[in-house]
């Protein structure tokens, strides 16, 4: 078995509030595992923890407790990000670079030089589409230009792991098309993708694996397929099957011993990914409620005793 | 399960090729900046200085030149030191530009050595040409105050040719001479430790302009603490006052006066190479010692 590209286990992270001693608990006891060569997307309502977790895969925040690794070295070890190609959300680059000079500096970060690194800056400024744009510095750059350089400077060294923090956020449905293409080309070559999206429908067509998060916590994690699938439903699918033969099938179904089976219907016995997702976000909603009660609820306890004293 | 350990390439643990990458990433950013319109100033203060025909000596032309200029760099150096290095980190941290930096393999120490040697690349560069245009200027005020000196001596027709010797002498003392660079490379010292010192400020402070009154505070305490602490130490003597304040802000912050090479060499006194040795020593110590600490800050941040 190969090592997993992102391995997360229990995974906390808790910030200190400045104002007086509270905590926010932004990532609690999560783990995940993106398997090598395999699409992971992390989906979950804004302030979920995506991007945290993104952040402490890379190294840029410590793990309150729990660990996380890269191709089985840990995160906080700079040779791990070796072998990462990263796209922060709403990414900002030098602005008087150009998206020339741009790609050449975090190239050369990366100890590419000369010829090489020419090739490859050329490569991908061809395949997120700015050739035309190669010499403008990119203070004159739109949202969707930035994020395009931005996939570019992540693919640079040819990184086994691409993590994406919201690759389409800004780009227009076109190019929103072409960087679901790219992250199919990128399977295709055997690199993994960790990317967390807002764009659920992508995510459902590009993505083997999905966690949705809430309030910093993994409510499901599977496989697309398994998801999305109607546990106590079966489904058959037939080609160019006749009315007779369908018919004969009713029948069958219909003079089962108990009679319990029922023909619901043909068709695709699938939810949508956006279905789950809705589900699950008001489910964690409810439990948060419920939390927030509890601890009023003591917090007002604590208040009476002093008082009855 | 072992062996992509193995075949991942080896980051080095230090690698100065990187740190080049970023302190010319660094120092292009400056140069973009419109920093070096400075220069611009500073050519035309020069031509001015060297113009002024003030009731003076001709050894005093002269003077007069080099201390514009040299206030001039000195003050550009120490100023850009803390403006500089007080913008780049936090801006990179807005521009979340830093993300994408630390998320490629380059350890945090090359990050913040890529930063500090940009800026003192800059100040190097700017300081250079500085250094060159004056000379420049100096080298043909001299021409022709030597030039008009002489006339003026031999058509008095009272000294001796030695005599006039002597008086011209004294006046290329105060021309083009290899001290001049000294004072040069103690500017560029005393900014190299500024900007050190604000890259220090910067990885703990929370806004830019917090980060420049910091610098600028430490800055001018560094210029009177010595003779400060002389005082008290006379009017309290060994006071816990002395012990626990003083004493520390004596050692912390570099006497920055020492730097000040340049008062020397304009007025004439010659400056030895043993202390222009010596104050690269201690420059360089303040240099690492505040991007230890700065690095021992920095390296558990978190963005
Ligand atoms: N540096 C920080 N200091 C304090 N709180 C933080 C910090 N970074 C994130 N948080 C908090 O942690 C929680 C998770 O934030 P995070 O950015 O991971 O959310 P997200 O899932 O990426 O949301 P979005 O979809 O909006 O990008 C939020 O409540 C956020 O306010
Ligand atoms: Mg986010």
């Amino acid at each position: 078995m190969s090592v997993p590209a992102v391995e997360v286990r229990n995974l906390t992270k808790v910030f200190p509030l400045s104002l007086r001693k509270e905590y926010l608990v932004a990532v609690e006891d999560l783990s995940l595992t993106v398997n090598a060569g395999e699409v992971y997307g992390l989906i979950g309502p804004n302030g979920s923890g995506k991007s945290t977790t993104m952040k402490v895969v890379l190294g840029l925040m410590a793990p309150t407790t729990g660990s996380t690794k890269v191709f089985g070295i840990e995160s906080r070890d700079v040779r791990s990000r070796n072998q990462i190609g990263f796209l922060p959300e709403n990414p900002y680059f030098y602005k008087h670079l150009t998206a020339w000079e741009t790609l050449k500096f975090y190239g050369k970060l990366c100890g590419m030089r000369g010829k090489e690194l020419k090739d490859r800056a050329g490569e991908l400024l061809a395949l997120v589409d700015l050739e035309g744009a190669r010499d403008r510095r990119l203070s004159g750059y739109s949202k969707g230009m930035l994020q395009r350089i931005g996939l570019a400077q992540a693919l640079i060294q040819r990184p086994k792991l691409v993590v994406l923090d919201e690759p389409t956020a800004g780009v227009d449905p076109i190019g929103s098309r072409q960087i679901r293409d790219l992250i199919f080309k990128l399977k295709d070559d055997g690199i993994s993708v960790f990317l967390c999206s807002h764009l659920l429908e992508q995510v459902q067509e590009v993505c083997d694996q999905v966690g949705i998060i809430a309030n910093g916590r993994m409510w499901r994690e599977g496989s697309l397929h398994d998801l999305i699938a109607i546990e106590d439903q079966t489904e058959l699918v037939l080609r160019d099957a006749s009315p007779e033969l369908l018919d004969k099938i009713k029948a069958l179904i219909e003079s089962e011993a108990g009679g319990c089976a029922e023909l619901i219907r043909s068709g695709h016995p699938r939810t949508t990914l956006e279905t789950l997702f809705l589900d699950i976000v008001r489910e964690s909603r409810e439990a948060q409620d419920l939390k927030d009660r509890e601890k009023l609820a003591a917090k007002e306890a604590k208040k009476q005793k002093p008082s009855s004293k | 399960m072992s062996d992509s350990v193995e075949t991942l390439p080896r980051v080095p643990l230090f690698s100065p090729g990187r740190i080049w990458v970023l302190a010319s990433s660094t120092f292009t950013q400056l140069v973009r900046m419109r920093t070096f319109y400075f220069l611009i100033v500073f050519a035309i203060l020069v031509a001015a200085a060297s113009n002024l025909d003030l009731l003076y000596t001709p050894a005093q032309k002269l003077r007069i030149l080099k201390d514009a200029s040299f206030g001039a760099m000195s003050i550009f150096s120490w100023l850009f030191a803390i403006a500089a290095t007080a913008v780049l980190i936090p801006r990179d941290l807005e521009d979340r530009t830093l993300y994408t930096i630390l998320s490629k393999p380059v350890p945090r120490l090359e990050y913040l050595l890529g930063k500090l040697g940009g800026v003192m690349l800059t100040i190097g560069v700017a300081l250079v040409v500085m250094q060159v245009l004056f000379t420049g200027f100096l080298f043909f005020r001299e021409v022709t105050v030597l030039a008009s000196e002489r006339q003026y001596l031999e058509s008095q027709g009272e000294m001796s040719a030695a005599d006039i010797q002597v008086q011209l002498d004294l006046i290329r003392a105060q021309g083009v001479q290899w001290q001049l660079l000294y004072a040069l490379v103690a500017i560029f010292l005393k900014a190299s430790v500024v900007a050190a010192l604000t890259m220090l400020v910067s990885t703990f402070a929370s806004s830019t302009l917090f980060t420049m009154i910091v610098s600028s505070i430490v800055f001018m305490v560094g210029h009177f603490h010595k003779l400060a602490a002389g005082y008290w130490l006379e009017e309290f003597g060994d006071s816990l006052f002395t012990k626990l304040i003083i004493k520390p802000i004596v050692m912390i912050i570099p006497d920055f006066r020492v730097f000040n090479v340049a008062e020397n060499v304009v007025g004439g006194e010659p400056v030895s190479a043993a202390i222009m040795l010596s104050l690269t020593g201690l420059a360089a110590l303040y240099v690492a010692v505040y991007s230890a600490v700065a690095l021992y800050l920095f390296i558990d941040k978190e963005f």
